[in-house]
């Protein structure tokens, strides 16, 4: 018995008061429900953006980078076909120090938030890129 | 593609020549003196030679090489390192021959590359300052003596992907952000961008120092208007630092080869008085190493556009 009432205390969902605002569209019961479920998951992963999106988001990003001007004396075709999740700026792209600036620029844009100046310094690969913005809480 | 005033041959043309005396050796150069070698990586498809190169190469600059992706990059990556040890050789101090295999390099506490001089008392910092700048259709080096050198090249046709004004306002100050907006034409306003930035990134390499310890943000070119000498001045102003500092460094800003704009920042001959205006003293040279050498100063490949520049 009690470990039957142990159990069920630690099994107890705690209600929580919605505000009535919150949901203009509320269809009762389930309206209800649906929100507390996706509240809690945001609560559980933070604000932190999911890394397989952001490598998909960053390589496109780089990817519509290297379409914009294809007269860099080489099969351009390729240095698209080069951008993956590995690619490291300078020695797979061929791009220069310009090239990262406006990368970074790009990735801004791209996530909504700023990356101060010495933690651009550093990115020079995908996969830093990648790194840096899915651990960082104002991606969008 | 342009016209030359002479052409200064180092030998015959012959690709199989002894390593140890193949390079024509040099005066250092004088005090505000910059020597700028430069080499146009498609004027090399000599397989034979592109190998020579390669034996010249430290086992680590090899490697650095072969993990560039694919063949254009491996060529810039290799033409690189040819180019500075190659030039650096070429200069000889107390009259020792150089062998452009002997020489050694570190990177500075903040990761930029140095000449090391090996004495008989162990290692010491050389007189001789370089830095080197490459964009995928020119590779420059500028070397100076007792002046840290910053040097930066960039194609006249260069795209900017990112909308201009949004990219100085984000990464530039606020007086070059006016001076940008104030240019109506875009073709213009993209020149005086490209220019902009290569007097920037001149600045933060001469100071050796990194991109994020001298970020965009905190300084300002400015070119100051033409006095009676027809030359306008550049001069770089820092929120963050004195004036003591900033008016240290002379900068020179000229169109290369018709293709480029080029950027060269060094320090102030200490010697000389500072508030006097004396001009960077400037040589250019398209090589081919082991091959030719042309001086093309003086010439219309190198057009002065800003800074006090006599071409010697």
């Amino acid at each position: 018995m009690a470990a039957r009432g142990a159990l069920l205390k630690y099994l107890r969902v705690k209600v929580q008061a919605m505000p009535t605002t919150r949901n203009p569209n509320n269809n009762g019961l389930f309206g209800l429900s649906f929100n507390s479920i996706r509240r809690f998951s945001e609560e559980v992963r933070g604000t932190f953006l999911d890394k397989s999106e952001v490598t998909d988001r960053v390589v496109n990003v780089v990817k519509n980078f290297q379409k914009v001007d294809p007269s860099k004396g080489y099969d351009w075709k390729l240095k698209v076909k080069w951008v993956t999740p590995n690619a490291h700026f300078q020695n797979d792209l061929g791009l220069d120090s310009l090239d990262s600036v406006e990368i970074v620029m790009a990735l801004e844009e791209e996530f909504q938030f700023e990356i101060p100046d010495n933690e651009a310094d550093k990115i020079n690969s995908i996969s830093l890129a990648i790194d840096f913005i899915s651990s960082h809480p104002q991606a969008k | 593609m342009f016209s030359f005033i002479q052409k200064m041959r180092s030998f015959e043309r012959n690709f199989s020549v002894s390593p140890s005396f193949p390079l024509l050796p040099l005066q250092l150069p004088s005090p505000m003196e910059t020597h700028v070698w430069f080499v146009l990586p498609d004027e090399f498809k000599s397989v034979s030679l592109l190998n020579q190169y390669m034996e010249l190469l430290s086992p680590c600059e090899k490697e650095n090489v072969l993990t560039m992706r694919g063949d254009q990059l491996q060529k810039r990556a290799l033409l690189a390192r040819t180019l500075v040890r190659t030039t650096i050789a070429r200069y000889q101090i107390n009259n020792h021959v150089v062998d452009p295999r002997s020489l050694k390099f570190k990177k500075n506490v903040h990761g930029k590359p140095e000449l090391v001089w090996e004495s008989d008392d162990g290692q010491c910092p050389s007189p001789l300052h370089f830095n080197i700048s490459h964009t995928s259709s020119l590779i420059a080096c500028g070397v100076t003596v007792n002046s840290p050198i910053g040097i930066d090249v960039e194609e006249k046709q260069r795209k900017i992907k990112n909308n201009i004004l949004a990219f100085a306002r984000r990464y530039f100050s606020l007086y070059e952000v006016e001076h940008l907006s104030a240019i109506s034409d875009s073709e213009v306003q993209r020149q005086e961008f490209v220019k902009l930035w290569i007097l920037k990134e001149a600045y933060v390499k001469a100071l050796g120092r990194g991109f994020s310890a001298a970020p965009f943000k905190t300084f300002t070119i400015r070119m100051k208007d033409a006095t009676n000498s027809g030359a306008s001045e550049v001069v770089v102003e820092s929120s963050d630092h004195p004036v003591s500092l900033t008016n240290n460094w002379q900068f020179g800003l000229f169109e290369l080869a018709s293709s480029h704009y080029a950027a060269v920042c060094m320090e102030k001959d200490k010697t000389s008085d500072v508030a006097m205006r004396v001009p960077m003293r400037l040589t250019v040279r398209k090589t081919i190493p082991f091959v030719e050498d042309i001086c093309i100063s003086g010439t219309d490949a190198v057009v002065p556009i800003a800074g006090l520049i006599k071409q010697v």
